[in-house]
């Protein structure tokens, strides 16, 4: 199973159980960037308010065990963490998610826009260097609002450090000699459209 | 003082000196504190997971700092501050940010 089918397969097992969850972290990147950014650590939030045993006993069901703090499957490398939540990015909530549809389920994940925001807000507070070369994968390959995220760093009190890299993250233009796209949808591989 | 909204007195104690002093180790902090290592460490390990603290390793010790990305990080923070304002002037003092600017190796002082 890909990091995407097996993301759905879970979230939708759970949400059988009454669980919901939504993808976040690096997870998203990956999805996001068709794996130039590679990362085997589902996060999920919960956005209930489900107790653990509840959802030990839920992962245990298709296979997952615990051990400290993750899960772990033997058939996957892929390990499922579930960090307390709220669901949000930096201070914000989020108040929209995301859906893709596999053949193994649906996956409720974090927008482009939000999954930036996320990988930011790890720049801004961590000075991760990596972290904003996710953003800017993301950025290249999705429709992200970047209005909203600069509205959204500034109240996170990191405008100026937003300027800063703002030209990294606007879409890229045609260079010369090519056909021009007809707008930033064009670099959109629709396999990643939601 | 905040040990009854905090559910222990551990985790008021770790919280209020990561505030002041910005980042600290279990064992400073249980030195501190004049306390057993063990509380501090789980404490730690808790509010790790909880999003609430954030670690990094600088050689071989590992580094908690409030998690400037947990969620209510600038009202628990605000909380953090009232809460100073009953503790006694000795403590106070004793928790104020100790020297973290470099020195140079061999100073005389």
């Amino acid at each position: 199973m890909t990091l995407g089918e097996l993301g759905a397969y879970v979230s939708s097992h759970l949400a059988k159980r009454g669980i919901q969850v939504v993808l976040s972290g690096g997870a998203c990147v990956s999805l996001y960037s068709a794996n130039l950014y590679r990362s085997d650590d589902l996060d999920f939030i919960e956005s209930g308010s489900a107790a653990r045993k509840m959802l030990k006993q839920a992962l245990g069901e298709i296979g997952f065990q615990e051990s400290r703090r993750y899960f772990q499957h033997p058939g996957t490398r892929f390990f499922l963490e579930f960090p307390s939540g709220p669901l949000a990015v930096g201070r914000e909530p989020v108040k929209e998610t995301a859906e893709k549809r596999y053949s193994t389920g649906l996956l409720r994940l974090l927008s482009p826009t939000d999954c930036v925001k996320d990988r930011l807000a790890a720049y801004f507070h961590w000075h991760d260097l990596q972290s904003l070369e996710q953003a800017v994968l993301v950025c290249a390959r999705n429709p992200v609002d970047l209005k909203e995220v600069r509205r959204w760093a500034g109240n996170e009190g990191m405008a100026s450090e937003y300027a800063g890299i703002s030209r990294r993250l606007a879409p890229k233009k045609a260079s010369p000699g090519r056909p021009k796209p007809a707008g930033r949808m064009t670099l959109i591989n629709k396999k990643t459209l939601i | 003082m905040l040990e009854s909204l905090f559910g222990s007195k551990s985790r008021e104690r770790v919280l209020v000196f990561l505030y002041c002093r910005g980042e600290g180790y279990a064992r400073e902090i249980a030195r501190f504190y004049k306390t057993d290592l063990d509380p501090v460490q789980k404490q730690l390990g808790r509010l790790e997971y909880g999003g609430v603290v954030a670690s990094r390793k600088a050689g071989r010790t590992l580094l908690y700092q409030l998690n400037p990305r947990y969620v209510f990080s600038l009202e628990l923070k605000a909380l953090l501050k009232r809460s100073l304002e009953f503790l006694d002037q000795t403590e106070r003092g004793l928790l104020a940010p100790v020297r973290t600017r470099p020195r140079r190796k061999g100073k005389p002082l």
